[in-house]
């Protein structure tokens, strides 16, 4: 049972990270972006390539997974730079497709369909499975605290404000001096850096990456996450992950215990019941279970 | 102070006498507690289709088990959980089977990346993986013992397809492949094992599987005078490669895979187009004991192969552990090749198998799915395959060999 809690909460510190990540790009520049798994793909791709093909050390695998997604974050920001609403939804949407599809062709670089297996992780059979899910523990939720403090504090300071002021009315703010793509490319850098950092992580911690883990249900999970943490709160983001792999995997244990019902029924339940809590907080607390304060305060 | 060190030491020693109490306990209830293994089949996805029927087919040996008086008198249990068709949901999965419900074996995993993002985590903990994913590399990976596939993998379905097609007099075979990761090694077997034979491939040609039109390409396959053409692709490709081949006069052999030309291929083209189309795959041994009581069990409905699979899976678990006389990962390991091939007594069904290892009798498991006789890396041999052609909107059955 330790086990399994234990990386449940490692599988919680990235969908953490991804929601923070996500959080400086739609919680603050207010873009949405739904092709969060495209930016967490390219980190976990670079850094499974760089650590197996060429045998870089693992963390500057994590640091170039990081600034490779960094860099197509930046690109996307450029090419959707007067897109908004719906239309920023969708072309996000595509270029995470993109990326899947890249993924599974181009099989010379990313071995296709069938992914990349055998990624090193630290101390990955040294010590035992327990062990090695606890020094992960530690890893990632060491890179949650330190991305949020430095999110945190990016969040209170002026650059933070700015954002904000450009999801609320990005006209006022370019009539205010603002250069406001300028910002929404750094916003949007900044955030593909820490999902590609994500998963950099996530590939190490599993051992394998396939085009198929990539799949657009891992995106709707953390803008799950991010709503009901609370959308702008960097709080929130950690808050809404950890609730979202609470309620995925308390599901199993609950459907368990009904009788009499076969075991697809269960399976629907399951995904049903996650389903209803959450339009249930979205119905009775729009807002998340951590509302953003927009007074700021100097520091975090 | 000396009042409170003896306190401590009492209280060290209560908590040792404790522990330890709760550890022989712990021991001595294990021989009651059921033996418990995991499945993990697709409810839900890509998979949903399939993974209800795996379900209940593995639910169905662990009943016979149980009422044949389970494994050295200890009942079994399946602990289940849906692996969403999606890896990251699949490896959760298998973590609250392998943390919370301590199984001794998995099996069950379909969709290949599902197999292979949770084979780590078998062969780290111990646990054995029976799985009917296909894809080559999944038994090259450093598993140790632990994966057992009842799913013959790519390689060796193209290989058998191509000394069939050589049987029945192909000399000249046209390759048409959809762009996916067994193209090119497909090719690379079809060129070794037509060559030795005095046949060749007379042409190659990957697709992008989204294309509309193969106009250039039929052309090139008229133009290669073959006498077959292999259609290694998807139900949207080939059947609009079956309509432009059979436009273009193409009079060989159409030869394909039977999951790129399922049945409903009789709904979206004319029987003129599809009579004489070659279908094969890899089939359940349809005659076996195993399958027809599986089939029975299942209501005399249609048995798919994976179902006939993880029924097989679920036997050489519980057989494995009943011979080993101890219900672990590792004596289930050691032992699945004992009860599933050598010269012990044939045996079809779980029941006939306990009585038997009971009596110290060797068996030797013959299954719905085939023979299962694993080579060393844990890839299955001897599976049947079962060859179809198209007449008038229906299949009929060459061949099962």
């Amino acid at each position: 049972m330790e086990a399994y809690l234990v990386a449940m909460l490692v599988f919680a510190g990235f969908y953490a990270l991804m929601a923070l990540g996500l959080n400086v790009i739609w919680g603050l520049a207010g873009m949405v972006n739904l092709g969060l798994v495209g930016f967490f793909a390219v980190g976990a791709y670079a850094s499974a390539l760089l650590t197996t093909k060429l045998l870089w050390p693992m963390p500057l695998g994590w640091a170039a997974g990081a600034v490779m997604a960094a860099a197509a974050g930046a690109i996307m920001a450029l090419i959707v730079a007067r897109l908004r609403g719906d239309y920023l939804a969708i072309v996000t949407l595509g270029f995470a497709e993109v990326i899947r599809l890249v993924a599974s062709n181009e099989i010379w670089l990313t071995n296709g369909t069938d992914g990349i297996s055998g990624i090193p992780g630290p101390w990955r059979g040294d010590v035992s499975p327990q062990g090695f899910n606890l020094i992960y523990l530690g890893i990632v939720w060491t890179a949650v605290a330190v991305v949020f403090v430095l999110l945190a504090r990016l969040s209170h300071s002026p650059f933070g404000r700015v954002l904000r002021a450009i999801r609320e009315d990005q006209d006022i703010a370019a009539v205010a001096g603002k250069p406001v793509l300028w910002f929404k490319v750094r916003a949007f850098t900044i955030g593909a850096a820490v999902l590609g950092g994500a998963g950099a992580l996530y590939a190490h911690y599993n051992a394998y990456i396939a085009p198929d883990g990539f799949a657009p249900l891992l995106t709707i999970y953390i803008v799950l996450a991010l709503t009901a943490g609370g959308v702008g709160a960097m709080r929130g983001a950690i808050i809404g992950a950890l609730f979202v792999i609470a309620l995925l995997e308390s599901t199993r244990f609950l459907s368990a215990v009904i009788p009499g019902i076969s075991p697809v029924q269960k399976a629907a339940l399951r995904e049903g019941t996650i389903a209803l809590s959450l339009i249930l907080l979205l119905r009775f607390r729009p807002q998340g279970l951590i509302p953003e304060k927009t007074r700021t305060k100097a520091t975090p | 102070m000396m009042q409170m060190n003896i306190g401590r030491r009492g209280a060290l020693l209560g908590a040792a006498a404790a522990v330890s109490s709760f550890a022989i306990g712990g021991r001595a209830f294990a021989q009651t507690q059921p033996v418990v293994f995991g499945a993990l089949p697709p409810l839900t996805g890509a998979g949903g289709p399939y993974g209800p029927a795996m379900l209940r087919a593995m639910q169905g040996v662990v009943e016979q088990a149980n009422s044949a008086g389970g494994i050295k008198g200890r009942q079994v249990r399946l602990a289940f959980e849906d692996d969403q068709t999606n890896p990251d949901a699949g490896v959760r999965g298998a973590r609250k089977l392998i943390d919370v419900d301590r199984v001794q074996a998995l099996m069950g995993t379909w969709a290949s990346s599902v197999t292979t993002a949770v084979a780590p985590l078998c062969w780290e903990n111990r646990v054995p993986l029976f799985t009917v994913s296909g894809a080559d590399s999944i038994t090259l990976l450093p598993h140790q013992g632990h994966i057992f596939r009842t799913q013959p993998n790519s390689r060796l379905q193209i290989e058998t397809a191509s000394k069939w097609l050589l049987g029945k007099g192909a000399r000249r075979v046209f390759h048409m492949a959809a762009q996916s990761p067994f193209a090119q090694s497909s090719q690379e077997v079809m060129t070794a094992t037509l060559g030795a034979a005095g046949g060749t491939v007379s042409g190659y040609i990957v697709y992008e599987r989204e294309k509309t039109a193969f106009r250039s390409e039929v052309d090139q396959i008229m133009r290669s005078r073959s006498d077959t053409v292999m259609l290694n692709g998807y139900l949207p490709d080939v059947t609009i490669l079956l309509r432009e081949l059979y436009r273009a006069g193409f009079d060989g052999r159409r030869f394909t895979f039977a999951y790129a030309a399922p049945a409903s291929v009789f709904g979206t083209l004319p029987n003129e187009v599809t009579n004489g189309l070659t279908t094969f795959q890899p089939s359940p041994d349809l005659n076996s004991p195993a399958f027809t009581r599986l089939k029975a069990a299942f209501g005399n409905t249609e048995v798919d192969p994976y179902s006939a699979q993880v029924h097989d899976h679920a036997t050489m678990a519980i057989l494995a552990a009943a011979q080993g006389g101890e219900a672990t990962g590792t004596v289930i390991r050691e032992n699945v090749r004992k009860i599933s091939q050598g010269d012990g007594e044939k045996v079809d069904n779980v029941t006939d198998g306990l009585r038997l290892i009971a009596a110290g009798r060797a068996v030797n498991f013959e299954g719905a799915s085939g023979p299962c006789e694993f080579d060393d890396r844990g890839d299955i041999r001897g599976t049947k395959f079962r060859y179809e052609v198209a007449e008038g909107g229906a299949y009929r059955v060459l061949e099962l060999v």
